[in-house]
């Protein structure tokens, strides 16, 4: 494709973002590359490794607790999306710390810790540890705090829906964070996100991710059920991508706050739409899961002749 | 167990060279790839059909068969992606992610191979055959009846068993039951030390890994399992197995492409990937929440 005359941007160029400097503007999405450890033996016609020209991993979310996540089926395929189900499986915040970012760090993989927790000021005793144990890495770019996870004290609803909420986690984890980027992954599952995105940059946030999930259910025919034991799960992939455009704009024309766009992103001319809007960043999730080289390719294809 | 190293996997493009039925249930797909990619067998790959086509997630397949840049599939179309892949003429294209997976191992010089196959699980036993028989291994195929069995793929080596006996061509023969009453049927078999590999629907796995057990034979099952990526990166794989390590009785969540879809038949913990939730009361003496 040929680039637009407004696109001048190397998208492979650190940029900075919160005091640091970033190593590029194409990341991959947490939750759909895994810690950002798998498929480095992956090669394609024109790339060595599915990392090439990936400015940040955001890693699955880890929890203070491992979990096991949710029973199969975890998945529901639709027309234009998919919906997902996997119960934030993760090893967990110990072992993410002793073994997987240590690994992270050897390897040289741009890193973005997603952390989620059930209570604001597990968000604060996260970071501070994560942030002792990553003392002097040098591929360790920053937090994003997964505010979509079901808040057990608050009776399970989604706690990232109230902006006081979110800026208490952010506040917490900000404290504990003073010299890499931290940022907020909002929920489109609201009326207002640039409320949020708000709350979120005066609580300290450098930037917000937008956007997470849309909540969605499918239905098998043939049992009259939904598809997915839990009912409903996140929608993801290229049907939500105008609706993270528009909440983008929101939060940029709103809240003037910095955004990493997220939300179907699955080639090159998905990802400028969202630079358009004033994205500094963008990050390629469910693409990432057909394609390992998905965010690879859009890096190399925004690449100004 | 010896394993041979896996090539390492790739993303490659290929042309439908051949996509046609093998039997009444059955279509192989020949693709020419944009490159040369060898697998081992029980390994799978993801596929998809290219471009604007392409579903939100790929497929994963088990690999039939791959020679220099040709790779071949057994598949039955059961939904939208495979029934759209039945439609694809010759010179379309696909995108194809593999080999992916943990193969089956390579045979144990002491112990007799039995391989039992069902259906569209055919392709990494059948491939593990072409490789590795030796004397005295003995290879089983069940079909529904004598219409949905490849006859063209399975020579005269191959047991071959129907649910329903009608539909078997003349000069073959198949027997009438399952395919591990077939095995059964065969004392021959249990003299000596055995290791058994299987892959097929689940009630076929189940009753394989309790042959194996009964006789105290090894036994590799591979799983057919729904999958997102195919390469360890979404999670959407799992299936319950064993973690005597942790504690006795205790079983982990395993990621089935990455860490299968071959697993130890005694490995597999079949009741706690169908109680819903057990996952979290089972794993709570792991530490879980």
């Amino acid at each position: 494709m040929s680039l637009p005359a407004w696109w001048t941007t190397d998208p492979l160029a650190s940029f900075e973002l919160g005091g640091r400097t970033v190593p590029g503007r194409i990341w991959t999405a947490s939750g759909c590359f895994a810690y950002g450890l798998t498929g480095h033996e992956i090669s394609a016609p024109g790339f060595a490794s599915p990392y090439e020209g990936v400015g940040a991993v955001v890693t699955k979310t880890v929890t203070p607790a491992a979990r096991p996540g949710n029973p199969m089926p975890r998945l529901a395929e639709t027309r234009h999306g998919a919906i997902n189900s996997i119960g934030l499986e993760n090893v967990g915040y110990a072992a993410f710390l002793a073994e997987t970012l240590p690994e992270l760090e050897a390897r040289g993989v741009p890193t973005i810790a997603s952390l989620a927790a059930t209570r604001p000021e597990e968000f604060g005793t996260m970071t501070a540890r994560l942030h002792e144990a990553a003392r002097g890495m040098d591929h360790w770019h920053g937090v994003e705090i997964n505010l979509s996870c079901p808040n057990v004290a608050e009776g399970g609803h989604d706690f990232g829906s109230d902006p006081g909420t979110v800026a208490e986690c952010v506040a917490a984890a900000r404290a504990a964070l003073p010299d890499r980027p931290l940022l907020a992954k909002l929920t489109p599952n609201v009326a207002r996100v640039a409320d949020l995105a708000r709350a979120a940059a005066d609580a300290g946030a450098d930037a917000v991710s937008a956007i997470n999930t849309v909540i969605g259910l499918d239905v098998d025919l043939a049992t009259g059920r939904p598809v997915l034991p839990r009912r409903f799960g996140g929608y993801s992939g290229p049907a939500i991508q105008p609706i993270a455009l528009a909440k983008v704009d929101e939060i940029v024309q709103r809240a003037g706050v910095p955004v990493v766009g997220v939300g179907g992103i699955e080639t090159a001319e998905d990802a400028l739409k969202f630079f358009a809007l004033g994205a500094v960043a963008v990050q390629v999730g469910t693409a990432q899961m057909r394609d390992p080289f998905a965010a690879a390719r859009i890096a190399r294809d925004l690449r100004p002749a | 167990m010896t394993d041979t190293p896996a090539p390492a996997p790739v993303s490659l493009t290929g042309r439908v060279h051949a996509n046609a039925a093998v039997s009444s249930g059955l279509i192989r797909l020949d693709l020419e790839l944009e490159a040369p990619c060898g697998f081992q067998p029980g390994q799978f790959a993801m596929l998809n059909l290219a471009g604007r086509r392409a579903f939100v997630f790929s497929r994963p397949f088990s690999i039939f068969a791959a020679e220099d840049r040709l790779m071949s599939f057994l598949y039955r179309v059961v939904g939208r992606a495979t029934a759209a892949m039945a439609e694809l003429g010759d010179g379309e294209t696909m995108v194809m992610l593999g080999p992916l997976g943990r193969p089956f191992p390579a045979p144990d010089p002491g112990r007799r191979a039995v391989l039992v196959a069902g259906g569209v699980g055919l392709p990494p036993v059948h491939s593990w055959w072409a490789r590795y028989r030796r004397p005295g291994d003995a290879a089983f195929f069940g079909g529904r009846d004598g219409a949905d069995v490849p006859w063209g793929l399975l020579d005269e080596s191959w047991g071959v068993s129907v649910d329903d006996p009608g539909g078997v061509p003349a000069g073959r023969e198949a027997f009438h039951g399952l395919v591990t009453q077939l095995v059964e049927s065969r004392p021959d078999l249990d003299r000596g030390p055995a290791e058994l590999f299987a892959c097929g629907p689940e009630p076929l796995l189940k009753a394989a890994g309790r042959l194996a057990a009964d006789r105290s034979w090894r036994g590799w099952l591979s799983l057919e399992e729904h999958m997102g990526c195919g390469y360890g990166a979404c999670k959407g794989c799992v299936v319950a197995v064993r973690d005597e390590e942790r504690r006795p009785g205790a079983w982990r969540t395993a990621t089935c492409c990455l860490e299968g879809p071959v697993f130890a038949a005694e490995d597999i913990v079949w009741d706690a990937a169908t109680a819903p939730h057990a996952g979290g009361e089972a794993c709570d003496a792991g530490g879980a929440p």
